[in-house]
Parts: structure tokens; sequence; C-alpha cells
């Protein structure tokens, strides 16, 4: 990032022209002193110089800025690919509030990291290097003070920021974690008051609040402790440097400059040095903080970048509609959820003619919502083979010809016609809306999770959304009429066949009636 | 400025609970600034009074060396100590503020009112409320502690070069609040905007990527997956806009301020050459006023802040306000639940959907609901929970438990799923109440995801089931009891429910199995009983027959 490094060596510069300053202000009083001089002119100088530097460091603060901001949004978009790279059956799968927090509020940690903490890096290592040098020139003895308490300050800030970082980072973790704890029981409100757990709850959320106060506090007493001994060698260097300063100007310490006394200006020129020396480092620890924060945020963004366990499967080509409905043919299929003991699916065979209508039976967890994610392409089997069609694809490169109805639908914050569209151009959804939620109007508001809606009202909305596109030929849905009453799941099986007309229609599912109206019965 | 009269009564509030803390912060902070100011004004008095001092042959033996000597080491020290006390005293007394705001805020949002709204945006309304509860951290940390320390640190150093010159004393406060603080109230109000459009991205792209994670699935199968991406992106390219404009405010306020701080020094070069003061006074002028400028810089972030703390404090005042909600009232003696004449309208709705409603159920009987969708059952369930309140008439019952239609399962382990509905049970109750509902091989360990990701929607029901069954509640509320099930674990299940004596329960039912054991079966049609049929009594056979097998 060349625009970030010629920013934080514009504020390097800011810095430095403190050299030139100084030595002003110490004229101004060696010339109120006796020495003469121009003393207005001194005093003018002083404010341009002071003027240049505001500029510098401005200008110095907006080109490392711009550079940290660039770098977040590459780091975000990274994250944001990966996760939408990832199988829906992959167990690692982060809770969505805890990626999302990693995502936006977390992330914006990484900005005080890149644009404070890396520049004040960087001036730390080369302000107080030529500011030393410059004070050799007037006293080594003076210059020796200050080299003597500097070379303390990072070993000790060392040491002690390590333990912040490590400390930090689990902080890090439990943010997240709390940020998902209150949404996940927030989610469930309904739950908590009609167990009158409200109480309970809140207390448990105060103590996870306590709990990451005390480990907070934990970091920071450290994090402090690490500037506090900076405050201490800055602050006793600047007092040394003074004392010596004085007692040599006394002609009680007569060594330590080159060729016998100081004079005043000299002498005040090196004690304004003294604490310009130190304040890179104070900047530095400051900034502190932000570095465990932005390395934590940093570490999360890859965390969510990197590729996932179980990706979904690549569509290697797009398919164009051929508008009819498609067979299916699985062999030996075998699938096993990663940390389970044995395969849900192993060996699994099918056969689905074009058009079928297929009924899956089997106790629950015997692999039915598994074998129907399969076939959907939202994770590639361990063994065994899907072919799909005529042509005899692979499920990911058809997605597009498939209609998936989930368990629970997915609905999102939006009005009912959005979440029938998802966005997608040239679908009309309202021939199915009239079909399937003849009574609720396509601009009806939709909370999140499709709060507002009735069991049944969110099912039917989700065959609706599945169905939408025309060249969708095979519908998979996972128990379509549970939690519907007697009279919708009538309903509603008459408008799956409806739609499943011309189609391939395979569902899992306990209800008798339903797999009654199916062409075949499959147990599993 | 009128927006940012929230952050008053929030300060308040803080005083009210943490003052004492808060103060001692605010004095540990100024404390710190001051021995920084007089550590270097005093250096620089010392040595130039020492310079004089050496230049007369017996001046060096007169100079008292002692005095100002202890003083610059004790200032070092007393300035270390300050510093580390504020820091430690401030960053606790904010952390603990914020526990328990956050305590107080969820007993807030966990009113009917609050919560209904929240049930519809639980994701976005939980960033504000967690964004807004750490803006609210940063009105102390960065506004208050900050502040007191800067106006205290421009007082002092104009008492003590009063004392050299009243002239001085009354320049320097004026050069340094006049643009310290003059520049973070402009920054604050011309911030507001782009703080507000930050927010705002911040929360789409926070939103949006709930979105994205959670509906994965959807967007796959719609062909949208990218799209959402770009649209997570959009937010995020907002956010960035938003980001700059701020990081360019601050950075104006800087370079002004740092143009100030020129000027002031320059202009205090001058002054002291022109008054014609001694150099020691002069060289301690010249170095208060340079270090007086240094607490001042750290106002400006608190100012960017200052707007978004405002505007967190109106947004959360009003659910911290809460009122305890009014306790349910009990029915009389022998009777589980009764409702009398009815009136509730939903929101939204042109006719009410009750209209006088009546309903009794005796203790111990077991009532069901019948009736097509957008009957009323579910909204009658909710009235009954309390999560919506009806415009007119009475609602009395027992203590309940609810088995709701949308299973919520809690990311936490099953054992804290179950105690949710039992809080002091042993493992021992917990593995027997997970026996009865047909979960007999999960383990209480076993942890569940969000939303309690990681079971099928059976076990999620047998979960639910489970809770309910642990519930020692006299009235059971059942929101289609079994759905999901096969017919063997929902007999099983079934069988359990009906066995309690003097258990009431409450019904809302689709399948013929979950009306098999009714003592009674009412049909709900738009809000009015049309049927009522008692076990044993003609027509009830046929009721049950009119519902779905299974």
């Amino acid at each position: 990032m060349p625009e970030s490094r010629a920013g934080a060596w514009l504020q390097v510069l800011a810095s430095l022209l403190w050299v030139p300053q100084a030595a002003l202000i110490a004229a101004l009083v060696a010339g109120i002193a006796g020495a003469g001089g121009p003393l207005f002119w001194f005093a003018a100088g002083i404010a341009a110089i002071g003027a240049l530097r505001a500029g510098a460091e401005a200008l110095g603060q907006r080109m490392v800025f711009r550079a940290a901001r660039a770098g977040l949004t590459a780091q975000r978009r990274r994250a944001v690919g990966s996760l939408a790279a990832r199988s829906p059956l992959d167990t690692g799968r982060p809770a969505s509030g805890a990626a999302a927090a990693a995502l936006a509020e977390q992330a914006e940690a990484v900005l005080p990291y890149l644009s404070r903490y890396r520049p004040a890096r960087l001036r730390s290592t080369v302000v107080p290097c030529v500011l030393l040098l410059v004070v050799l020139t007037q006293s080594w003895l003076a210059a020796l003070v200050l080299l003597v308490a500097a070379p303390l300050i990072p070993l000790f800030m060392a040491l002690v920021g390590l333990r912040a970082k490590e400390a930090s980072e689990a902080q890090m973790l439990e943010i997240g974690g709390m940020n998902a704890l209150l949404l996940d029981r927030l989610r469930g409100l309904a739950t908590i008051r009609a167990f009158d757990a409200v109480d309970a709850t809140a207390r448990r959320l105060r103590a996870a609040a306590e709990s990451l106060r005390a480990r907070s506090m934990a970091v920071l007493r450290i994090a402090f402790l690490s500037s506090a001994v900076l405050e201490l060698f800055a602050s006793l260097g600047v007092a040394m440097v003074a004392v010596y300063v004085g007692f040599h100007l006394l002609g009680t310490l007569e060594f330590g400059a080159w060729g016998g006394r100081m004079g005043l200006g000299p002498a005040l020129f090196v004690l304004l040095l003294a604490p310009a020396f130190f304040e890179p480092l104070r900047d530095l620890a400051a900034a502190w903080h932000d570095r465990a924060a932005g390395e934590a945020a940093l570490a999360s963004l890859d965390a969510l970048a990197a590729p996932p366990a179980l990706a979904l499967p690549e569509a290697r080509a797009a398919v164009e509609a051929e508008g009819t409905a498609p067979g299916v043919s699985v062999r030996g299929l075998a699938f096993r959820h990663a940390g389970a003991a044995g395969p849900v699916l192993d060996g699994f065979e099918l056969d689905i003619a074009p058009g079928e209508h297929v009924a899956l039976l089997g106790a629950s967890g015997a692999g039915k919502s598994t074998l129907l994610a399969l076939l959907a392409g939202l994770a590639a089997p361990q063994g065994g083979r899907i072919a799909i069609g005529p042509r005899g694809l692979e499920p990911a490169a058809l997605r597009g010809r498939i209609a998936w109805l989930g368990q629970q639908p997915e609905l999102f914050a939006g009005s009912l016609r959005a979440n029938l569209l998802l966005g997608r151009p040239g679908l009309d959804p309202e021939p199915w809306r009239r079909a399937l939620l003849p009574d609720l109007p396509p601009d009806r508001p939709i909370g999140e999770d499709g709060a507002g809606l009735s069991g049944g009202e969110a099912l039917r909305l989700g065959l609706a959304r599945a169905v939408l596109p025309p060249g969708a030929g095979l519908i998979l849905a996972d128990e379509p009429t549970a939690h519907l009453d007697a009279a919708t799941a009538r309903e509603v099986t008459t408008a799956l066949l409806l739609a499943a007309r011309g189609r391939t229609l395979l569902l899992a599912t306990h209800d008798p009636v339903l797999a009654a109206r199916m062409d075949r019965v499959v147990r599993l | 400025m009128r927006r940012l009269v929230p952050l008053r009564q929030v300060v308040s509030l803080f005083l009210s609970q943490r003052g004492g803390a808060m103060a001692v912060g605010a004095v540990l902070a100024a404390l710190a600034v001051l021995a920084g100011v007089a550590l270097l004004g005093l250096s620089g008095w010392f040595i130039t009074a020492t310079a004089l001092a050496g230049l007369v042959p017996a001046g060096a033996l007169m100079f008292d060396v002692f005095m100002p000597g202890a003083g610059i080491r004790l200032l070092a020290i007393l300035r270390t100590a300050a510093r580390y006390g504020e820091r430690v005293v401030a960053h606790d007394a904010t952390l603990a503020l914020l526990a328990a705001l956050r305590e107080r805020l969820f007993r807030g949002f966990a009113q009917p009112g609050i919560a209904r709204a929240l049930a519809a945006r639980p994701a976005r309304l939980l960033f504000r409320l967690s964004v807004d509860v750490d803006a609210l951290d940063s009105v102390y940390l960065r506004l208050l502690v900050p502040g007191a320390a800067a106006v205290a640190t421009a007082l002092c150093a104009g008492v003590a070069l009063a004392l050299i010159d009243w002239r001085l004393g009354v320049g320097l406060p004026a050069a340094l609040l006049l643009p310290g603080l003059g520049l973070p109230l402009w920054l604050a109000g011309a911030a507001e905007r782009a703080a507000r459009r930050r927010a705002a991205a911040l929360e789409a792209l926070r939103v949006r990527g709930v979105d994205l994670v959670a509906g994965q699935t959807a967007w796959l199968m719609a062909g949208r997956l990218p799209a959402q991406t770009e649209a997570v992106m959009a937010a995020e390219a907002r956010l960035a806009e938003a980001d700059d404009a701020l990081h360019r405010l601050e950075t104006l306020a800087g370079l002004v301020f740092g143009l100030a701080g020129a000027l002031l020094l320059g202009g205090m070069g001058w002054a002291v050459a022109a008054l014609g003061l001694p150099a020691p006074q002069a060289a301690l002028a010249l170095l208060v006023a340079l270090a007086a400028m240094e607490p001042f810089a750290a106002l400006r972030r608190g100012a960017i802040e200052m707007g978004r703390g405002a505007r967190a404090a109106a947004r959360l005042l009003p659910a911290m306000e809460a009122v305890p909600p009014a306790p349910a009232m009990l029915p009389p003696q022998g009777v589980a639940l009764r409702l009398s004449a009815l009136r509730y309208t939903p929101p939204g709705a042109a006719r009410p959907l009750f209209d006088g409603l009546s309903l009794d159920i005796a203790t111990g009987e077991y009532l069901v609901v019948t009736g097509p969708s957008g009957a009323g059952k579910s909204t009658l369930l909710a009235l009954l929970t309390g999560e919506a309140t009806p415009q007119s008439g009475g609602i009395a019952l027992l203590p309940h438990a609810l088995l709701s239609q949308r299973v919520e399962l809690f990311q936490d382990s099953l054992r804290g799923n179950l105690l949710l509905a039992a809080p002091g049970a042993d493992d021992a109750a917990l593995a027997a109440a997970l026996q009865e509902a047909g979960l007999e091989g999960l383990s209480l360990d076993s942890r569940l995801g969000e939303g309690g990701a990681g079971l099928s929607a059976g076990q999620r029901r047998r979960l639910a089931l489970a809770r309910v069954l642990l519930r020692d509640a006299p009235l059971w509320l059942l929101d289609e009891a079994t759905e999901a099930l096969d017919g063997d674990t929902a007999r099983q299940v079934l069988a359990r429910l009906g066995r309690r004596d003097g258990q009431a329960v409450l019904a809302v039912a689709h399948l013929r199995r979950e009306a098999e054991m009714a003592d009674r079966i009412i049909r709900l049609e738009q809000g009015r009983i049309t049927g009522e049929w008692r076990r044993g009594k003609a027509g009830f056979a046929e009721a049950l027959a009119r519902l779905r097998p299974g």
C-alpha cells in the first residue's frame, strides 16, 4: 500500500517539524533572557511551523485512512464470498448472528488498527532515533539519559502486550458470542415469556455482561499497565533531563555537553525535545488496544474468509431450462455428517422416472432431509452418483431447474412480493400468490424469519416461491403439509399436484394422505 | 444541538448508578493532565532560572535546587499513578454501567408491546440495541472524562499564569477553550448526518449479512446468491463512504485545532516578549501553553461519538422506562381459563376478529379448538399468552405452559433449553422428561445451534414437548402438538399428555389423533364459536371424523 506508507511518512515528517519549532521557542526564551534577536520573527516562525505541522499531519492521516478503508472493503468481500460458498449442511458453518457480527461491527476495529496503530508504529521507530541524534549534538549526557530510558519501553510493552493480545482475542470471541446469544434469545421471546423466564434470562444476560466486564478488565488492566510503564519512563526521562540540565547550568554538573557549559538556548531546546522523544511511544501505547482489537477482528475476518470445510458444489456450467420434467437416478449414494457416528446414507439407490411423483417415508432422522439436500446440490455426496435429466447432469449444474421447499422456508423482512420474487427478474408472482396465498395482499409486510405469518402461510409462501420459475422441472419438498390444518393441507396438496403437473416431484412426508396422492412411495 | 438533549438524561442516569466512581475517574484524569502540564512548565522555569543563576558567580550557591528538583520528580510519578488509576476506574465504571444497561434493556424489551415489534425484526432491533449500548459506552469515556480533564487543565493553567500576569491568565484559557470546546461542538453537529448514515449502513450490512447466512439455501436455490452477496457489499460501499466523510470531518477539525494551537503558541511567544516578562516566567508560560493543548486533542473523537450517543440515548430511553407487566388475572376456583366478552381487532384489520368471545375451561378439562386457517386460533393463543392485548373483555387463566406452532429453541445445551421451562429441575427430572417426549437418545450436554439447529423437525417438536411436560403448570396451551411426528411417536406423546390428573389443556388441533382424548371440541370460524361437542354427546364422533386423519 504505497499511499498508506506515504501517509505514514508524512506523519513522521509532521512529528519531526517539532525540531525547528522547539529551536525557535528556545531561541525566543534565550533572547528574552538577554541573548537578543528578532523576537517577534521567532514568534511568527513558531506559528508558521506549527501550521505546517498541522497540515502535514492532516494530509498524512487522510492518506493512511483511505488506504485502510479500501483494505477493509477487500477483506469483507473475501469473507462474504467464502460465507456464500459454504454448504448449508456444513456443521461448522458460523451462526448467522456471529458471522454478521464479525463481518459488520467487529470488523470496524480494523480501521483504527490500520489507520492509527500502523502509522504510530512507524513514528515510534523513526522519530525517537532522529530526536536522539539531535539531542546528541547538544549534550551527550542528556542523549544518554533518553537512550537508557527508551529501550526499556519496547521491552516492557512487548511483555505486557503479548498477554493483552491473548486476552483480547478471547474477549472478541465473547462479544460475538454474546451478540448471537442475545439475538437468539430475543427471537424466542414469546417462548421465554410463556415460560415466565424473562427474569432468569435477563439475569443470565447480566451474568454474561458481567463476565465480559471481568474479562475486559483483565485485558485492560494489562494494557493500561503497559501504558503506565511508558508514562513512568517518559515522565522520569523528562524529569531527569530537566534536573540534569538545571544542575549543569548552575555549574554543579560541568560535564555532559560538548566543549564546556551549554547556553540557555541549547538547554531549553534539549528539554523541549525530551517529551517529544517519548511522545511517539505514548501514541503507540494509546493505539495498543486498537492493535489487539484490530488483529483479532482481522483474524475473525480471515476465519470467515477461510475455505469452507464442506463447500457448495460448484455449478460447472449453467444449464438452460429444457422445459421438461427430468428423471433422477441415484446410485450408491453415501453421506456422513461431520462428527456423526455413522453414515446417514450408505449405498442408497433410487430411480425416478421423468414426471413421476414420489413420496419418501421414514422415521425422523432416517436421512430423508439429507437425501433431498444432496439432490438439490446443497452438498456433494461422499460416495455414489446423482444424475438428473436426459444428460445425466449433477444437481449443482441444475439448481435453476429445481424447485426447493425446505422444512422451514427462509423468509426475510420485507413485502410478500419481495419474498416471493427474491429479486429474480422476469417472473410474475401473481398467479402463484393467487393460487396459494389468496388472503395475503402482495404488499403485505413480513417480519424477519417470516414473523407475522402462520406456519401454514409461511409454508405456502415457500412453495409458491419455489415453483415460480416455469423451468424448474424437479420439485423437492421436505414435509410440505406439516403444520397445516386438514383443509389447508388438502389445498396445498392440490396446489402441489397442480404445480407438479408436468414436473417431477420428490417429497419427504409423514402425511399418509399426501403420500397416497403420489405415484409411488419409497421407504427409507 | 437539540438532538443532544437525551444525552443529559443518560448522564444523570449514569450518575445515579455509579456517580462516585465516575467522578473519581474524571478527577484522576484531570490530575494526570495537570501533573504533565506542571512538569513541563516547572522544568522550563527551572532550567531558565538556573541558567540565569549560573551566570552570576554566587548565584549557583544561593539558588534553591531542592524544591524544584523534588517537585519535578514528584510530578513525574504523580502523572503516572493518576493516569493508571483513571484508566482502571473509568473503564470499570463504564463496563459496570453497560452490564446493568443490558439487563435493564432486555427486561424493557420483554414487555408485550415492545416484544411484538421485536418479534417482527429481531435481528435489526437487536443490532440497534447492542450498537446503542456500545455508543453509550463512549459518552462517559470519550466525552465526560476528557472534557472534564481539558476544562480543568485550561482553568488551572489560567490560574497559574494569572500569578505571572493577569492578561496571560485570561488569554490562555480563552484561547484554549474557544477552539478546544468550540471545534468539538461544531464537529458534533457537522458529523451528525454522516454518523447517522454510517449507523444505517452498518445496520444494513449487519442485517444483510444475517439474511445471507441464515437464508443461504433460499438465495442459492433461487439463483440469487451472487445478488445477495452484492447487496451485502453495496451496504459496505455506503459504510465506506460514511466512514470517509466522518474521517474527513474529524481530520478537518484536527487541522483547524492544529492551526489554532500554532497561533496560540506563536501568540504566547509574542505576548511574553511584548509584556517584557522575566525569562523564567516567559519559559514557564510558553511551556504551560504547549502542554495544556494536549488534552483537547482527545475531545475530537468524543465529539464524533456525541451524535451517536445522543441518538442511542433517544432510542433506548423509552425502553428503559419499562414498567413490569401487570400480573395475569386468576380465574375463580374450579376454572382453569375464562374469557369474557373478549373483543380484539388485530393491528391494521378493518373489523374485529373477536367480538364478544366468551369461553370457560374447567380445571382438568381437555378442550380442543379446531377450525380453518385464519379462524383466529393462533391469535387466541397470542391473547392468552399476553403477546397481544385485547381492546376490551377479560382474560383470566391459571399459570400455563405453551407449546407454540413455531418451535423456539435456543443456542444452548439441551439442558439449558429444558431448564428454561423448569429452572429448578435436576438432571434426573430433565432426562425423565426427555424420555417421556421420546428423545431418550439425546445427551443433556449436547449443544444446539442457533434457533435449535442440529435437530430434525420431529426432534425439535419433541424437545418442545419435553419442556411443556417439565413445566408444572395446571394449564397447557398446545398449538398442533404432534405435527411432523410419525404416527407411533405421536401416539406415545399424546398418551403422556392426557395422563396427568387435574391437568387442563387447551389444544389447537388439525389432526384427529390430537383431538381423540378431548373432553370437548369447539369449532372456531372467523373468531366465532360455530360448534361445540362434548364427549359422549351427540355429534362428538362426527366432529372427530371431520378432522384430518393421522
